[in-house]
């Protein structure tokens, strides 16, 4: 089958699927979060697979999201539709500014920085009370059943806007993928005095896809606060809630790919929310011990992903049919 | 007269930053790779000395060996288990397996120890030097004073013993120091386990002043990447200094900020070092 | 001799305490073919880096088609005309061969002519039939020659090419030459590096030789091999 065909056919059941669930139920609500998580994943890898810039620190941007539509909303009542913009349009200047110290920067340096802007901006949120709630955290008022709002007592409508959103970035990486930006980031992410020299203006291709990244995750940022009515400094700005899982679930898939996110969600969210059912009665953090063992096990097998690993199965498997 | 008080309590705390962060700029020194669960790893020190004080009624200062050794113990394992298999994967790979290990020896302490703030009473806790109108608390004083101990002991070991030099060697050539006999695997085991024996020890010595939770760690994270970036990712001397000069601006600085922008200023030091000398400002790096 | 093209003057380049260019200043006419020799670690790629942007020269100028181009980023002056290939051989391994040459094409116009654009230039270098392996897949040769394709992509008016001969044989070298003539007849200016010397006397109207970082010789080729500071640097080995 086509790439397209298979695209079609998640997307057709993707709309379908809610009609057989409960709309408050548990299932849809963790499909929802599968959905956003997917999106954030696919956010993460304009940076971190098409440039190969391993950020540590997307809950920056994600943050901003949050806190600032809901900010907003609290203390002038502006729609979140409109806060959405506001955030992101603040993550992407962050963004801007955050690539001037962090342009020459590769590897290892690179996610340094990035994880520590993070974390600043965590403590401010966690200190500026007057603001943001310090490390209460922020509660969305709720109104009425709105769309103008933005919030709704059944999770299906949250399944469908986050599933517009999902939409939406994976257009935005294919566009870039299969644009001049694309061609040029795929150049700077292999040798970037290379593409210096033909002719790639290195810097403003590492910023574009920066900022563009930044701002994606920022909506999802003010998608995740509508959804879950509230948070606190460390869901949206912590280092393994939002900038590792994000990263994770690009990589668990296969950074760089389109599928990539999607497949990396598929798995690790459902996984984690079941876990936690299961497990957090009896302790907490045992899921999350789970999802640590499970990326140092990830690394160890297959640290190009899970496509590589299935393929490299399929492939031996045939071999072994062959042979 | 605030300044100058700032300034030695900058010096006391410093002086601990210093050596938590030697263990992270030993093992990238050694190995080219930043490991993102060293701050875990003070964590596990504070708790190992917490659970001495508190069964068996021995002080944290001295709990702080104890911590070292258990840790240092701890580092190698990893190292054998772990780090070792992705010592020539791509970066992204060395990053994610210590982020991994991050997230498994939190959550692990969380399991173990519940999230319970625990703190020690000493008998030197409330106590301080007065010299003049200055003031020096004494727990700081004794923190400092085994920081600075045991910076020397490893300076000591690593200049003055075969095992610290062959590990020296090891980082600037590991094929010129494999073909002259030394095992690069057991030298990156040592150096791992110092390094976070070393984070460990400087956790425990500040539990007389310090409360200790699983997510204690985190408060550290910024300010190790600070000083590490300040001296230079893999100098140990940089890191020394890196960690006074640490400890200075962030008490200073809490003379001009309020004290939650202490972490704003050192992200501004830090990125400013990162983006106009990702080698470091004191020490040359490696 | 119509108007200089590239104007090298006085480039100084420190590398701490090393010299690596030591006040070098030559002048390339448009259309010329212009070799560029000296013992290993001369400066030669470190004059070409210089050039086109990747380092900062100490002190000195490069003055590219009339206007000072000194101090610029590299995509500036590939923009301008100005590129080089890269003596190890640098492509985007993992991408296409036409993808490579593909992203040179990006500077002056879009995918879908830059794709039709790099077609051509693969066929210009031969290299036509291999346009959807991997770089990762190729012999050294063919790599070299899909550098100059993607460097013939950006359209320069100079090419400056690092050892693109190297690790050639007879005929391939041949094929290069032949190569570097027809792109000259077509306007294009080209200065070489190489160690083949028949290869570059054969080649090259004019050629400059470096030593230490200076500049110890410029003019014909038959000057070149006759030149007593030359033979004694360089050409010993060979030709005394």
């Amino acid at each position: 089958m086509k790439p397209w065909i298979w695209g079609a056919a998640a997307l057709i059941a993707a709309v379908v699927v809610p009609s057989f669930l409960d709309p408050a139920g548990y299932p849809i609500r963790v499909l929802t979060l599968t959905l956003l998580f997917a999106a954030l994943g696919q956010a993460w890898n304009i940076v971190g697979g098409l440039a190969n810039q391993i950020s540590l620190g997307h809950a920056a941007f994600f943050g901003i999201g949050a806190y600032t539509s809901t900010i907003l909303l609290i203390h002038f009542n502006l729609s979140p539709w409109i806060g959405m913009l506001a955030g992101a349009a603040l993550a992407a200047l962050a963004a801007y500014l955050l690539s001037f110290p962090t342009m020459k920067l590769r590897g290892h340096y690179f996610a340094l920085a990035t994880l520590a802007f993070s974390e600043v901006l965590r403590v401010v949120a966690s200190s500026w009370t007057s603001v943001t709630g310090g490390p209460a955290g922020l509660s969305v008022p709720y109104a009425a059943d709105s769309l103008a709002l933005l919030q709704f007592k059944s999770t299906t409508p949250y399944y469908y806007i986050i599933l517009g959103a999902l939409v939406l970035i994976c257009v935005v990486f294919l566009v870039i993928q299969k644009s001049a930006l694309g061609y040029r980031l795929r150049a700077v992410k292999e040798n970037p005095d290379a593409a210096e020299v033909i002719g790639v203006d290195t810097t403003r291709v590492k910023i574009t896809a920066a900022v563009i990244s930044a701002a994606l995750t920022a909506l999802l940022g003010t998608l995740y606060a509508q959804f879950t009515y509230f948070f606190d400094p460390e869901a949206v700005f912590g280092i393994v809630a939002i900038s590792v899982r994000a990263a994770i679930i690009a990589i668990l898939g296969g950074a760089g790919t389109l599928a990539g996110p999607l497949i990396g969600a598929f798995v690790i969210v459902p996984l984690e929310e079941f876990a936690n059912a299961a497990l957090s009665s009896r302790a907490a953090g045992l899921s999350q011990l789970v999802f640590g063992l499970m990326l140092i096990a990830i690394i160890l097998v297959e640290p190009r992903g899970l496509l590589v690993l299935v393929s490299n199965g399929i492939a031996r498997l045939r071999k072994g049919r062959k042979g | 007269m605030a300044f100058l008080q700032a300034v030695i309590d900058g010096l006391m705390i410093g002086g601990v930053y210093a050596v938590i962060s030697i263990g992270l700029t030993l093992v990238f020194g050694v190995m080219g790779i930043v490991n993102f669960a060293q701050a875990e790893f003070l964590t596990l020190g504070m708790f190992v000395a917490f659970f001495a004080w508190k069964y068996l009624g021995i002080d944290p200062l001295v709990g702080s060996l104890i911590s070292f050794v258990l840790i240092f113990g701890l580092g190698v394992l990893v190292q054998m288990t772990i780090i070792q298999r992705v010592l020539n994967a791509p970066p992204v790979a060395q990053i994610f397996v210590t982020v991994g290990l991050l997230i498994v020896i939190e959550n692990l302490s969380l399991i173990a120890f519940g999230s319970d703030f625990r703190s020690v009473t000493t008998s030197y806790q409330t106590s301080a030097l007065r010299l003049g109108p200055l003031f020096i608390s004494v727990p700081y004083l004794a923190a400092f004073c085994m920081s600075l101990l045991s910076g020397l002991a490893l300076w000591l070991f690593t200049n003055k013993t075969w095992y610290g030099r062959a590990m020296r060697a090891t980082a600037q050539d590991p094929m010129a120091a494999h073909l002259m006999g030394i095992n690069a695997d057991r030298m990156r085991q040592i150096a791992f386990g110092l390094g976070v024996g070393m984070t460990a020890f400087g956790g425990a010595v500040i539990l007389p002043y310090f409360t200790v939770h699983p997510t204690v760690g985190h408060q550290f994270v910024v300010l190790m990447f600070t000083v590490v970036v300040l001296g230079g990712l893999g100098s140990v001397a940089g890191a020394v200094v890196g960690g006074l000069v640490v400890g200075v601006i962030q008490s200073v600085s809490t003379l001009f900020f309020p004290i939650q922008l202490q972490n704003l200023v050192l992200f501004l030091v830090f990125i400013t070092v990162l983006a106009v000398r990702p080698t470091g400002l004191i020490g040359a790096a490696r | 001799m119509s108007a200089p093209i590239l104007q090298v003057d006085g480039i100084t380049k420190r590398f701490g305490g090393l010299l690596a260019l030591d006040n070098v200043s030559f002048e390339v006419a448009a259309g010329d073919i212009i070799g560029l020799i000296g013992p290993n670690g001369a400066g030669k790629s470190t004059l070409f880096s210089t050039l086109v942007g990747l380092h900062k020269p100490t002190s000195g100028s490069v003055r590219f088609a009339g206007a000072d181009i000194t101090g610029l980023k590299p995509h500036k002056v590939a923009a301008r005309g100005l590129t080089k290939t890269f003596q190890n051989v640098a492509l985007f391994m993992e991408a296409t061969v036409l993808d490579n040459v593909l992203i040179g094409a990006l500077l002056r116009e879009g995918v879908a002519e830059a794709r039709t654009t790099a077609m051509a230039c693969l066929d210009r270098v031969g290299l036509a039939h291999i346009a959807g392996k991997t770089a990762n897949d190729l012999s050294f040769p063919e790599r070299a020659r899909v550098e100059v394709a993607r460097s013939l992509a950006t359209r320069p008016k100079v090419l400056l090419l690092d050892e693109v001969m190297a690790a050639l044989n007879h005929v391939e070298m041949e094929e290069i030459m032949a190569l570097i003539r027809s792109l000259r007849d077509d306007g294009l200016t080209v200065v070489a590096v190489e160690h083949h010397m028949h290869a570059i006397m054969s080649l090259c109207e004019r050629i400059v030789v470096l030593n230490f970082g200076r500049k110890i010789a410029d003019g014909t080729p038959q000057d070149i091999a006759k030149d007593p500071e030359v033979v004694r640097a360089y050409l010993g080995r060979e030709y005394a």
